[in-house]
């Protein structure tokens, strides 16, 4: 039992901006009041946090592996966690190691991520990773826009069809949620193509376009009930002009729920990399008059990186730009993954661009509850960086500051010098964990209300934001101690969200067939365990709704 | 530039084996993913896939091949090389392209094919890894797959055997970020092949004390580092009785992973395969054994000097 006395209380879910109040907390949760003997934290001139919400993140899993692989010489200049009582050894850096994210996520008060791509084939190594990752809890999203067997049944129109084998994969997967990533065009690189366009059909279909699928998908997904909503990263991400097939991406969801993943690298006006320039304006203009999306930022800050993700063919095409390294790694019937290590650099016109489009979009989006804090870690820049986001977004003088690195020419295609906004606390409180929290659907997250899990953090009130967000005094997780005047004392296991959608288990008849002729590996042996998950919390969603 | 197997069994028309003799070394592989299969998109199994083997001698795999090349030992890198200069259309020397022991035309045929391919695989063993060049030639085997996808869809994967090292590799990195040779003396992860590599260490005789789990070095290792197996305390984590376990120390008898103990096998495009007992086994498994040793361990005092007094006893 614990008391958090004396501090200043940001809790934007339940209406508290900064006051001074106690939290208390019992058995694991926020409860209304703990006995006298319960110790008690003096949190005075100290700010009290829900522990932060990732609602998009590459912690775990085949292809963050293959990356961890592929940059050795990253490593080397990664900050060394060292083996102690409390912690297992490991490294931080662009890739921290698994045992090291649970560290470092707590040691920055996060306390919840979603671990955003997820093939099924290879789901189980995803949660042995998960399983190693200690203190957060954790979900994740199964990727599903690609999957040959949905793309096969919606090229026969066969919708009713999809969705149970859709329903099926979210469980074998033992996911949370659904991922789009670029609707068909993984697919189509699977023969060396891409789907750019929402409209011409995807390689290797005759009826399967982009839009279908991503129609098709929405419509699974809401009525299936999943708590989250299709988390969508668009067609054409990373090209000059690409803004316009977001908005068309925006559009084709009207009627539907949908979060937009990283819409950073979906904001690009322009016809080529010499005249690229920011389109955040547009974006969030519509964004923000469509309440049925969602979206995280996806924001860059320059440095050293590497850049992940199922987008096969982009990562082709960010190798021949780079001319370095690339990994690639088609996952039969399913996906495809590519890594590619990557340097931002503030002199470079392309990449201040893509800087100043993610701080954009976090100061145009006017509804805080509705953009997340995130660098689409570890392809905008690795999650250890919040902190000088958040200073970014918090410090207007600060950022006109950065703005003096950037080339000049950048100025004029972008419209972040024009931005005034400061971020208040209360809706730092917002973006970094009460609206991730909301758009995952997780209600016992993100808010200090009476029965909410006991995931706290509590930060030194300081001017400079990166400095105060950085170093937490205390974090308290499933109301364990874990950071105690700053050190990690203590680690505990976290738990994993799933997500079981009803369906009816004659789809494993359709199936099983399709499973011998199409993939390697038994049907018996492709869906995950629940014993292969640790600390499985499942979320049982609604039965099949019809539309309408 | 990697993928699954079953991208190979359902896609792959070209298929290039390097330095490798798949049909006696992996005996399922041509049968189950790759040669013989009929894929989703190769209705005709073997005769809608052409197969094109490169190695140092007639192997029982060049019976399987449509194209056989035998290149000269130790020239795998300039043919590598060659091939990599006439995907981008540069000029070669007959003479340059002799060396390899084939001809210019045997190599352009070879560049033609990969290209008109719609989707190509080069599988590599080690007699392309281990051979002269060693790293040098993967990488060069791997640059080239990655730079025919300018043209088509390419990709390259290494052959690779001995149970679980998959695995193993896999799990290195998830904890510790490096597949291997890593030294945690200094409590945190640190990697330097040929330095701190399992073979440099038992050859420069640096190590104090070696666990061995389920491998056999003491049949597979140069003498030196068997000599030091040998001098220092060696114990042994293994079903079954092997070269290391009898000059080691200390031989635990475990229970076989696959047949009475339950785990997971990667195989070697690192997909994840449950691994379920079919029999029980009156021994411990692996990670039962080391886990009381673990638990044993914590019971010992550290190891660090002790502190008395404000100064440090050495």
């Amino acid at each position: 039992m614990l008391r958090i006395t004396g501090g200043k209380v940001y809790d934007p879910k339940n209406g508290v901006r900064g006051e001074i109040r106690d939290v208390c907390i019992a058995g694991g949760k926020i409860v209304s009041d703990v006995p006298p003997h319960a110790r008690t934290i003096d949190a005075s001139g100290m700010i009290v946090f829900p522990g932060g919400v990732d609602v998009h993140t590459h912690v775990a899993g085949a292809a963050l592996n293959f990356a961890r692989g592929l940059i050795p010489e990253q490593h080397r200049k990664s900050r060394p966690i060292f083996h102690t009582p409390q912690c297992r050894a490991g490294l931080a850096g662009s890739t921290p190691t698994t045992f090291a994210t649970g560290y470092v996520y707590a040691g920055m008060g996060w306390t919840t991520a979603n671990e955003a791509a997820v093939p099924i084939l290879s789901a189980k190594h995803t949660h042995e990773e998960l399983a190693d990752t200690p203190i957060i809890d954790k979900c994740c999203c199964v990727l599903m826009a690609n999957n040959e067997i949905i793309l096969d049944l919606l090229e026969t129109a066969e919708f009713e069809r999809a969705k149970q084998v859709a329903a099926w994969q979210v469980w074998a997967a033992k996911a949370y949620g659904v991922k789009a990533v670029n609707p068909g065009g993984v697919a189509g690189w699977k023969w060396g193509k891409d789907c750019k366009g929402l409209n011409e059909p995807v390689p290797g279909y005759k009826n399967v376009t982009p839009r279908s699928i991503i129609k098709a998908l929405a419509d699974i997904i809401d009525q299936l009930a999943l708590p989250h909503p299709l988390h969508i990263h668009c067609n054409n991400l990373g090209a000059p002009g690409n803004y316009t097939t977001t908005l068309e991406t925006m559009k084709a969801l009207e009627g539907n729920r949908a979060h937009m993943a990283h819409l950073q690298y979906h904001s690009y006006g322009g016809d080529d990399w010499f005249t690229m320039k920011s389109a955040s304006v547009p974006i969030a203009e519509y964004f923000n008059a469509h309440p049925n999306l969602t979206c995280d930022a996806g924001a860059v800050l320059f440095g050293d990186t590497v850049t992940i993700t199922a987008d096969g063919p982009w990562q082709h095409l960010l190798y021949e730009l780079t001319g370095r390294k690339w990994g690639n790694l088609d996952v039969e019937n399913e996906t495809g993954c590519g890594v590619v290590p990557y340097v931002y650099k503030e002199k470079n016109l392309v990449n201040a661009i893509q800087w100043a489009v993610g701080l954009e979009l976090l100061l145009l989006i006017t509804d805080p509850w509705r953009v997340c804090l995130t660098t689409d870690h570890p392809n905008g820049a690795t999650f250890w960086r919040y902190p000088e986001i958040v200073r970014l977004l918090m410090d207007r003088e600060f950022r006109k500051e950065q703005l003096k690195h950037i080339p000049e020419k950048v100025l004029s295609r972008i419209v972040l010098p024009d931005l005034d906004r400061e971020y208040t606390l209360s809706e730092i409180a917002i973006i970094t964990s009460a609206g991730p929290a909301r758009t995952l659907g997780l209600a016992q997250k993100g808010h200090l209300g009476i029965g909410a899990d006991a995931d706290v953090a509590v930060f030194n009130e300081r001017k400079d934001a990166m400095e105060m967000f950085s170093y937490p005094r205390f974090v308290i997780k499933s109301g364990q101690l874990i950071i105690e005047e700053g050190e990690l004392r203590n680690s505990i296991e976290g738990s994993q969200f799933a997500s079981k959608p009803t369906y009816d288990s004659a789809i494993e008849d359709y199936l099983r067939p399709l499973f011998s002729q199409h993939y390697t590996m038994s049907f018996e042996n492709y869906p995950v365990t629940e014993e292969c998950v640790h600390g499985l919390n499942v979320h049982q969603c609604g039965s099949c709704t019809q539309p309408g | 530039m990697s993928c699954t197997l079953g991208e190979v069994k359902n896609r792959a028309d070209f298929i290039i084996y390097w330095g490798g003799n798949p049909a006696e070394c992996h005996p399922r592989h041509f049968t189950r993913y790759t040669l013989t299969q009929k894929g989703k998109f190769l209705p005709r199994g073997r005769k809608d896939r052409t197969m094109v083997l490169v190695d140092i001698r007639e192997t029982m795999s060049a019976k399987a091949a449509d194209i056989f090349l035998q290149v000269r030992p130790g020239k795998d890198f300039e043919m590598l090389t060659i091939l990599r200069a006439l995907v981008k259309n540069q000029k070669v020397r007959a003479e340059a392209a002799a060396e390899t022991g084939l001809t210019l035309e045997q190599l352009q045929d070879l560049v033609n094919r990969m290209k008109a391919a719609k989707f190509g695989v080069l599988f590599f063993g080690m007699g392309l890894s281990m051979t002269r060049g060693k790293h040098m030639n993967s990488a060069a085997a791997l640059t080239l797959a990655a730079e025919l996808n300018a043209f088509t869809k390419f990709v390259a994967m290494p052959m690779r055997g001995h149970g679980n090292v998959t695995g193993a590799d896999v799990v290195m990195r998830y904890t510790l970020s490096y597949p291997f040779g890593i030294n945690m003396s200094r409590g945190y992860p640190r990697f330097n092949p040929g330095e701190y590599s399992t073979v440099d260490l038992l050859v420069r005789g640096d190590t104090d004390a070696t666990i061995v789990i389920g491998a056999d070095p003491g049949a597979t290792m140069p003498k030196p580092a068997i000599e030091h197996l040998k001098r220092t305390p060696t114990i042994v984590l293994d079903p079954k009785v092997t070269h290391t376990s009898k000059l080691s120390r200390v031989h635990f008898t475990t229970a076989a992973t696959g047949i009475s103990a339950p785990g997971t096998a990667y195989r070697m495009d690192e997909v994840p395969l449950p691994l379920r007992p079919a029999l029980k086994s009156p021994y411990l498994t692996d990670e039962e054994v080391l886990k009381r040793i673990i638990t044993a361990l914590q019971k010992k005092p550290a190891w660090q000097p002790a502190v008395k007094g404000g100064e440090q006893i050495a």
